[in-house]
């Protein structure tokens, strides 16, 4: 598979990824921003602001229409963290010409419906209108709300809120509660023109070819705004090593306890397969040390699995146990990763986490949304590498560079939700 | 050995099916310009199958043995299957549903590895009275896990209001108490009866040649007696058990599940089964005007999903979502069905919800996974997938409207998980 890459413009990037596997093609436009707790919220709203309706589809049920005739285009909106950036995705995937029943070109009709709702959204008076705000203001706090509704999940926010209090990091990609609250059609407006103007841009399409003009109508879009102060987006702020672990028990009405704890580590980056390597074997696959002890051997949780965020360097454990458990479950999740640290990593081990790992990094060329996905979260690089140099990258690592990254990842934070006892 | 062909003439692909002797049927679709190939070995044996006769002779046996037997596969004598796969580097799974249990791997390398382990460990069980009473104790984590799941609790709340008898009703992991009541003669029992070759299938989608699986499964599978193996479900009256349903769980917003029992006569076709997809989101997708008014009502957000739900003896078609309140969602949804009953379907809406599901039938052979899942389906349900896109094409309103005939606002359930107050 060749990439061939074009500066659109200022801080703009254009990607095409070619890959003829697929009948569809995807162009994905994604923006990065500073993660500050002023703007999670705008961000988080704007990208579904802008795809429920436009300047041309006022109203969401005749955009919806449209998708449908286009095929069954798929948008796919999302606002999540990567590295200290927030990042707003903005994608469509529509099947190619050539298996339309007719042979339309519903391609370019969708690269050219996606541009417009990014450019051209229905604004008045240097204003979103109130109703789409308020509409979709109302499902983002519904969200916000409803994530305490799943408790694996709920858990794994409240420690990382925890892990990073004070930072904009810690607060939900949804944002608060409050901020959601204050958005107004002029507060989103503006936020808007901020990112037109200002976020770092990777646009990348996907697919058998490019399609014709896709890039350059972009390049005019972008020209109309005065691009000078591109964001800063490569820097990261790493979580030093803590001096006191941060330890919070809350209650609820559950029958399972979950436990998740979260480690700094000292090597951080996207490009870091030590540190991926090195947390799989800890509790990655089923041949790792969370899963084979904590997990089969001792019984101690339900689930039990480590996973690394290499972007911002830290390592989390996620497990589902009984209260009574708890202790016990700590103790031995600490003991494995001083297993790893002292050396004690098998051949065997060691080579299924590199196979795996491997294995999956060559399989992300078969997954549309996994290629989106995997060049647009690694944007330390300009030209990032491909999924199969980086598998070459995952088979040359050792062990002692295993040992090493495990030696970085140190606990900070426990957070345990417990169930109520009777009475409370 | 016979094996058919089926070509998908619109996207110049095929996929064929051969059925082995001793009964085992093969689906191989190959995607030769993939990397990655997905694998599924499975029996058409799940949660709803507790009653059943074998050679004359009927057992009923307790709830959650499918997915025991699940979890169970995976050990064998000489050490588990995870661990035989970490050094193949595949990614492997189970899963059971209400009606099929399947073990999976995918895989970019080392493929006839891979398929052996598969081979090997499911039709070689293991268990003994230690390693059950063991997993007596995982699965019962497991239970307690769904019981503090809302979205779960919600569904089978739901079924237990609608279905009188049918073993639907019952959670796939069955229930702490008769997860007890299984020891390994039961399991074994029930190994024999359903792993047996004539009942189960084998799926393979990506990157690899079918006369290679083909002689590979062959070599690697053992014969085994035929049986006579009916499938024994009772009675179900028609209506429901009670048309509402609530439970108070930690939610932040009301979680519901609106659903209509739908009473067939006949097995599920191909044909019914997108005539109904189609009637669904004609009814309720987002270009429709019952979504359009129940989020002006600001009544649903974009959790609200509709589905057909069905299988061997049951069938419903299920609503479900988060509202501050479901009884009027569940009153709206059920107005719209009979207006569309009573003044037929928007002829644009029908055309544009014919050309979204025909992309999406194209967009789902992007994939080894949904390739492999689709064949799984052809595999349970007996459906020809090569002349999907033909159906949708061909749809028209009269089958819009049988489909929407079989819902009876009679035979709805609302379920609401509420929050604890």
């Amino acid at each position: 598979m060749s990439n061939s890459y074009l500066k659109l413009a200022n801080g703009v990037d254009g990607f095409f990824i070619k890959n003829d596997r697929f009948n569809t093609t995807v162009l994905s436009v994604n923006f990065y921003l500073p993660l500050k707790s002023e703007t999670i919220s705008a961000y988080a709203l704007l990208p579904y602001v802008l795809t429920s309706c436009s300047n041309e589809y006022r109203d969401f049920s005749k955009l919806n229409f449209k998708l449908n005739m286009l095929y069954g285009a798929d948008l796919v909106v999302s606002s999540n963290r990567v590295m200290d950036m927030q990042h707003v995705k903005i994608a469509i995937s529509v099947i190619n010409d050539e298996f339309t029943i007719n042979k339309n070109s519903v391609i370019n009709e969708a690269m050219d419906l996606l541009i417009s709702l990014i450019f051209n959204p229905a604004v008045l008076n240097n204003s979103f209108f109130e109703d789409d705000v308020e509409r979709e203001k109302r499902k983002l706090l519904e969200n916000i709300a409803a994530e305490v509704n799943e408790k694996r999940v709920f858990a794994k926010n409240r420690m990382l809120e925890i892990m990073f209090e004070n930072s904009p990091y810690g607060i939900s990609k949804y944002g608060t509660e409050a901020g959601a609250k204050a958005l107004t059609g002029q507060i989103l407006y503006n936020a808007w023109q901020e990112m037109l103007k200002t976020a770092y841009v990777r646009v990348q399409v996907i697919g058998k070819q490019l399609p014709g003009g896709v890039f350059e109508q972009i390049t005019k879009c972008f020209n109309n705004f005065n691009r000078e102060n591109i964001v800063d987006y490569k820097n990261v702020t790493r979580l030093e090593k803590a001096n006191n672990i941060k330890q919070v028990t809350e209650y609820f009405n559950v029958t399972q306890g979950k436990l998740v704890m979260g480690f700094s580590s000292e090597i951080c980056g996207q490009n870091a397969y030590d540190l991926l390597l090195a947390t799989d074997i800890f509790g990655g696959g089923p041949y790792s040390n969370l899963f084979t002890n904590v997990r089969e051997k001792l019984s101690l949780c339900y689930y039990c699995s480590a996973s690394a965020v290499r972007g911002k360097g830290f390592v989390m454990v996620q497990s589902g146990v009984e209260a009574e458990n708890a202790e016990q479950a700590q103790t031995e999740i600490l003991n494995q990763l001083e297993s790893i640290k002292s050396g004690n990593i098998s051949d065997f081990t060691f080579s299924a986490s590199q196979k795996a790992i491997s294995g999956a990094l060559l399989a992300y060329n078969d997954n549309l949304g996994g290629i989106d996905q995997w060049y647009s979260a690694n944007i330390t690089q300009n030209e990032p590498i491909s999924p199969e140099e980086a598998a070459n990258i995952v088979n040359s690592i050792t062990k002692q560079d295993v040992i090493n990254a495990a030696k970085g990842i140190n606990l900070n934070t426990v957070y345990r939700l417990m169930p109520k006892k009777e009475g409370e | 050995m016979e094996t058919k062909i089926f070509t998908n003439k619109i996207l110049g692909e095929d996929y064929t099916v051969t059925t082995l002797k001793n009964g085992l049927k093969i689906y191989i679709y190959e995607k030769l310009q993939f990397n990655s190939l997905y694998a599924v070995y499975g029996t058409k044996y799940g949660s709803i199958d507790s009653t059943f006769n074998v050679n004359g002779k009927e057992y009923t046996v307790p709830d959650g043995i499918a997915h025991f037997l699940e979890h169970k596969l995976f050990e064998s004598e000489d050490g588990d299957a995870f661990s035989k796969y970490a050094k193949t580097g595949a990614y492997a799974n189970a899963f059971t549903s209400f009606d099929r249990t399947c073990y999976l791997f995918s895989a970019t390398t080392n493929f006839d590895e891979n398929l052996n382990i598969l081979l090997d460990f499911v039709q070689n069980p293991y268990f003994t009275a230690e390693t059950v009473k063991k997993e007596q104790g995982i699965i019962g984590q497991e239970i307690k896990m769904y019981e503090d799941s809302p979205s779960w609790r919600v569904m089978f709340n739901m079924l237990r209001a609608m279905y009188f008898n049918n073993p639907v009703k019952i959670d796939i992991a069955g229930t702490v108490e008769s997860i007890a009541k299984i020891d390994d003669k039961i399991l074994y029992d029930c190994y024999n009866t359903f792993y047996n070759p004539g009942n189960m299938f084998a799926c393979i989608a990506g990157n690899i040649k079918t006369n290679d699986v083909l002689e590979k499964i062959q070599n690697s599978v053992k014969n085994k007696e035929p049986i006579n193996l009916t499938r024994i479900y009772p009675n179900e009256p028609n209506g429901v058990v009670n048309d509402y349903t609530e439970q108070s769980l930690d939610v932040a917003i009301p979680l519901f599940c609106y659903g209509y029992k739908i009473n067939l006569q006949n097995k599920v076709s191909l044909y019914d089964f997108i005539a109904m997809n189609a009637f669904l989101k004609i009814l309720a997708d987002d270009a429709s005007p019952l979504y359009k008014r129940l989020t002006e009502l600001k009544l649903i957000n974009d959790e609200f999903d509709a589905e057909y739900f069905c299988g061997n003896s049951y069938s419903a078609v299920i609503f479900d979502g988060e509202s501050f309140n479901p009884s009027q969602v569940a009153k709206e949804i059920s107005r719209e069905v009979e207006s569309i009953i009573k003044n037929g379907v928007d002829s644009l809406l029908l055309e544009s919800v014919k050309y979204d599901m025909y992309g999406q039938a194209v967009k789902r052979y992007n994939n080894v996974e949904s390739i492999g899942h689709m064949l799984i389906d052809a595999a349970v349900f007996n459906f020809d997938y090569s002349n999907e896109l033909e159906i949708i094409k061909n749809l028209t309103e009269t089958d819009i409207l049988n489909a929407a005939a079989l819902l009876n606002k009679e035979n709805s359930v609302l379920s609401v998980v509420n929050k604890k107050v």
